[in-house]
């Protein structure tokens, strides 16, 4: 254990603060038990505002506080409403000073920033996204987003390998990683590129089929002016047609969307390897109990199967950001943008036909549709769902054709487009059965 | 007879109805940082000789009428002497304008006119080509080893530079033509009778030298400088974006800077920004360059109902150094320009916007704005609010004012060129000649004819989108932050709401928040504006107080193709 002299009296307070956070019980339990003992602490900045580390533990589990101290009137004046950040008061050097959560004071967020990255980043406006059970989220300047993590697991933690290697890689449709710090073991923090206009894909898609269904249902007289009758009459029935003519139209995006889900294949095959793809790997994956799926695939040669990669694993329209730069594949156990910690994402380490993430898109536009025919009244639900079913089709195949235009994508692929449309149903079906069964978790 | 003392015509006295307080000229190097160009056709916008052909003198009597409107530059399309085989862009005499446009002495009483309104004129200048009319041509071509034989240039066959790209590749199969007289080949990038000139040459250089003097020394204000990109050929390049083009460029520049202050050379060169920029030089080269792939991007914005066109474009546009602005624009005499979007947003922009095979042209779309949009005022409304709003010096283009319409049975590019609508009378009182005497013909379809659509008319109709827009150009003006304040995109959790503010470039904490809906429906987001709060946002036009910024996300509602320009007060 290595304390710093000057911060011999923080054990207590520290280790009382962590009995306030809901995020430690969410750890340990509400159970009493044995006490917080303090492990380390180490001084980054000396003076005032002072800044420091501690690790405290309890059991197996580790936990990181930062801690800035100040006079009590200029810290009450800092934290302002934010008393619950308060550790307490303690003496340094003969001085009195209020010892407090540092994520709370703005100088000393900065002052971690240049720390972390060497000195390399400043900042001048921080914003506090979000408090979750293992970290905490803060913007810098709205273009650096830093995960502090506050429950330490010991080696290096996946999403941060994961990140660190598809950057090496040369991956470049993810939110990239700036600087990360690592130590005894321990990843503390990551900085990475922060994009604040970048919006959730699933919006996108909702707009897209909303304002479709709102122009096609509504009454006849307030269409816009059509050209001819018969080219009116033709669109009306034909509902391909008319998603393609629609304002909003998203299949030039689902184009793209294909196209960077090729390359974080090609990237995840790139970092953790490949190998071939065959009937068994499509036949577990997708749950083949009567066998009716290795019937329909006894022809596939092994050869023509297409790859097995490190798969996202947890891939549709809440996972991916339109931003300025093009698409951003979001989900490594991160998310700035909703702030939530990825359930059953690529850390899993999962591996299978990259078809599965394909899949698992396809199914997102699928229940993104469902959402958007439940804002239509009955009466207009024949028409609304047959558009939403053109709707879907469209961008389907726009994702799956920018998929494939990818250079080198195809070769993860089947070679034949009939087994993959085939092996695309499979798993869309197995996973439409396990979203009716779980809807929350999907 | 000074143009003071001629008698109005009815035409001019019917759309001179408000005369405007005469502004002065300004005394600043760097107007047009803050100016709005107007760019008209002296053969389509009046005719004042009844000669069915519109001239500079005409120009001259609708200038009150430009005062009002609120402009502060005219950009004249051609008038020099031409065979006109490409909208005067093939000029046959650079000393001289053309004779149904008018002369020299008209062309110093247009400039001498509009500088007593605040008004200042720029031309084109046609610098890489010439017309094959031209003297310069007929010398060199006669011979291999007259005076000028190297003032254009040749070869003896057509393989060098092969890889350089075609332009006007509906029209021409090659850059190179075949000359009978000379048994030799000439490069030309555009039209094959527009030979280009050889900058290699010395006395080719001092001679467009001259010409910027002689025009300059008669009063102009600059010069709009056509295909400035391709003065030079190398081997191994595209031709394009040479540093000798660049190096020439400079030399214009610092002439100018040393015996012409408060002039502007704005450059046209359809690249993408990042290359577009060099134009720019160290402030040394060109005052202006238009930023060409930002017009397409706003019509697909509106057209997909989604801000990614836009804020794409301008995540790829690089700040530029002091002294330099972009020109900006929704439409021009030239047709939609498609070459700056991909492959497949050029097909989207060709399946939305042009149905009809006749409306594309090489690689564009010429339409004008009104049917462009389907004569939709809210959607012309918020594209003109975003050409107002974004960074740049907005170009409008004669007509656009009124939501004039097009003819695209006309060849060419002159189905954008039809007559200036002045009045329901003969012709639009675009001319008193006989109908089968115009240069072009008027509008008269029941939805864009001059019967309906006039200055006339707008002028009468305060509803009408020529006082909107007049009171646009107002705000923009009492607002110097839309001309010379930086930007920066703000997030917004709806992606068919573009928002962004508009900042001081003067250190101070004013800003202007712009907030557009893309969507032909009304729509509701959330934007974050952490930044400026405890901040009273001011609409600009009506001057209503906004609800106080007190939370990181401010919500805004906006109507179908809605759009609010919102001043950040600070009152902390």
């Amino acid at each position: 254990m290595t304390v710093a002299p000057e911060l011999a009296g923080i054990g207590p307070l520290a280790a009382a603060y962590l009995e306030r956070q809901t995020w430690y019980h969410a750890v340990v339990g509400n159970e009493g038990g044995e006490d917080v003992a303090l492990l380390s602490a180490e001084v980054l900045r000396s003076g005032s505002p002072g800044l420091a580390r501690l690790v405290l533990g309890r059991g197996g589990s580790r936990f990181q506080l930062l801690v800035g101290s100040r006079p009590p009137a200029e810290a009450a004046e800092v934290l302002g409403s934010r008393e619950a950040a308060l550790l307490g008061q303690l003496t340094v050097a003969g001085v009195t000073v209020l010892a407090y959560d540092a994520l709370a004071d703005d100088e000393l967020c900065a002052e971690l920033l240049a720390h972390v990255t060497g000195g390399s980043q400043r900042a001048s406006m921080v914003r506090r996204v979000s408090t979750l059970v293992s970290h905490a989220s803060l913007v810098f300047d709205e273009r650096l987003f830093m995960k502090c993590y506050r429950v330490l697991e010991p080696g290096a933690r996946p999403e941060v390998e994961v990140m660190l290697r598809l950057d090496e890689a040369g991956f470049n449709a993810m939110l990239a990683p700036v600087a990360h710090w690592r130590e005894d073991g321990y990843d503390l923090a990551l900085v990475r590129e922060f994009q604040p206009s970048a919006l959730e894909g699933r919006l996108l898609a909702f707009t897209s089929l909303r304002d479709l269904l709102a122009h096609a249902c509504a009454p006849d007289d307030t269409q816009p002016v059509e050209r001819t009758p018969s080219e009116a009459a033709q669109a009306r029935a034909d509902p391909d047609a008319q998603t393609a003519a629609a304002g909003g139209d998203l299949a030039s995006e689902m184009r793209r969307l294909g196209s960077t889900t090729a390359r974080l294949h090609l990237a995840l095959a790139d970092v953790f390897g490949d190998v071939p793809a065959t009937r068994e790997t499509f036949a577990a994956a997708i749950g083949d109990e009567s066998g009716s799926v290795a019937r329909e695939l006894a022809g596939l040669r092994d050869d023509a199967a297409g790859r097995v990669v490190r798969l996202h694993g947890d891939y549709h329209l809440r996972r991916v950001m339109r931003s300025e730069p093009g698409w951003l594949v979001a989900g490594f156990g991160d998310d700035p943008l909703n702030g939530t910690d990825a359930v059953g994402s690529s850390l899993t380490g999962r591996r299978g036909s990259p078809l599965e993430d394909i899949a698992d898109m396809c199914v997102s536009l699928k229940l993104v549709a469902r959402e958007a025919l439940a804002q239509r009244a009955p009466e207009e639900a024949e028409t609304a769902t047959h558009l939403a079913d053109a709707w879907i089709r469209r961008n389907e195949t726009a994702f799956l054709d920018g998929y494939v235009a990818t250079d080198g994508a195809s070769r993860l692929l089947p070679d034949d487009p009939t087994v993959v449309g085939l092996l695309l149903a499979g798993f869309g079906r197995e996973r439409m059965l396990r979203y009716e069964a779980t809807p929350s978790e999907a | 007879m000074t143009v003071d003392e001629r008698p109005a015509s009815p035409e001019a006295s019917a759309t001179d109805a408000r005369p405007p307080a005469w502004r002065p000229l300004e005394d600043d190097p760097r107007w047009y940082e803050r100016a709005v160009f107007y760019e008209l056709l002296p053969r389509g916008f009046y005719d004042s000789n009844r000669d069915g052909v519109g001239d500079l003198r005409g120009i001259v009597e609708k200038l009150d009428y430009l005062a009002w409107l609120g402009i502060d530059c005219i950009w004249l399309l051609p008038f020099y002497p031409s065979p006109l085989r490409d909208g005067g862009y093939d000029v046959a005499d650079y000393w001289s304008v053309a004779p149904d446009c008018g002369t020299v002495e008209d062309a110093a009483v247009l400039v001498e006119q509009a500088h007593r309104r605040g008004i200042r004129v720029i031309a084109d200048l046609v610098i890489n080509h010439t017309s094959d009319q031209h003297p310069w041509f007929a010398e060199s071509r006669s011979s291999r080893d007259n005076p000028k034989a190297d003032w254009y240039v040749w070869g003896d066959d057509d393989q060098r530079w092969s890889d350089i790209r075609v332009i006007f590749c509906d029209a021409e199969p090659s850059n190179w033509t075949f000359d009978p007289v000379r048994q030799q080949f000439y490069w030309h990038r555009f039209f094959h009778h527009q030979p280009d000139l050889n900058y290699d040459n010395p006395d080719v250089r001092e001679a467009i030298l001259s010409v910027v003097r002689f025009w300059l020394d008669l009063g102009l204000d600059g010069f709009r400088l056509d295909a400035a990109a391709y003065l030079y050929q190398r081997d191994g390049t595209s031709g394009e974006n040479l540093p000798e083009t660049h190096d020439f460029l400079r030399q214009m520049r610092a002439e100018i800077d040393r015996d012409y202050p408060n002039r502007v050379l704005l450059a046209e060169v359809n690249q993408w920004p990042a290359d577009v920029v060099d134009y720019f030089g160290d402030g040394d080269e060109c005052h202006m360059c238009f930023h060409f792939p930002l017009m397409p991007r706003m019509f697909m914005a509106v057209r997909r109902e989604q801000r990614f066109p836009i804020t794409e474009i301008l995540a790829q546009t690089p700040s530029l150094p002091a002294g330099c602005q972009w020109g900006i624009f929704l439409r021009n005499h030239d047709e939609l320009t498609l070459e700056m979007v991909t492959d497949e947003e050029r097909d989207y922009m060709y399946a939305e916007y042009a149905r009809d095979p006749r409306m594309r042209r090489n690689l564009g779309i010429r339409r004008r704005l009104a049917p462009l949009v389907e004569n939709d005022r809210g959607v012309a409304e918020l594209l003109h609010a975003l050409l107002l709003s974004l960074p740049g010096s907005p170009v409008l283009y004669y007509g656009d004012e009124l939501l004039m319409g097009d003819n695209i049975y006309l060849g060419d590019r002159d189905g954008v060129r039809t007559p200036m609508q002045w009045t329901p009378d003969r012709n639009g009182g675009f001319s008193r000649a006989d109908f089968a005497q115009l240069v072009l013909p008027p509008l008269m379809d029941p939805v864009y004819g001059y019967q309906a659509v006039n200055v006339e008319a707008g002028l009468r109709d305060s509803s009408s989108f020529l006082h909107w827009l007049q009171r646009m150009l107002a705000v923009r003006r009492q607002h110097p932050i839309f001309a010379t304040g930086g930007i920066e995109v703000l997030p917004a959790d709806n992606p068919s709401v573009l928002a962004y503010v508009r900042t001081s470039s003067d250190g101070d904490e004013r800003a202007v928040l712009c907030v557009s809906n893309l969507s032909r429906f009304a729509q509701a987001a959330e934007i974050s504006l952490a930044r400026w709060r405890d901040t009273v946002p001011v609409e600009l036009i009506g001057r209503a107080q906004f609800p106080r910024i007190d939370e990181d996300a401010y919500h805004v509602t906006l109507g179908p193709h809605g759009f609010y320009w919102l001043e950040l007060e600070v009152r902390r």
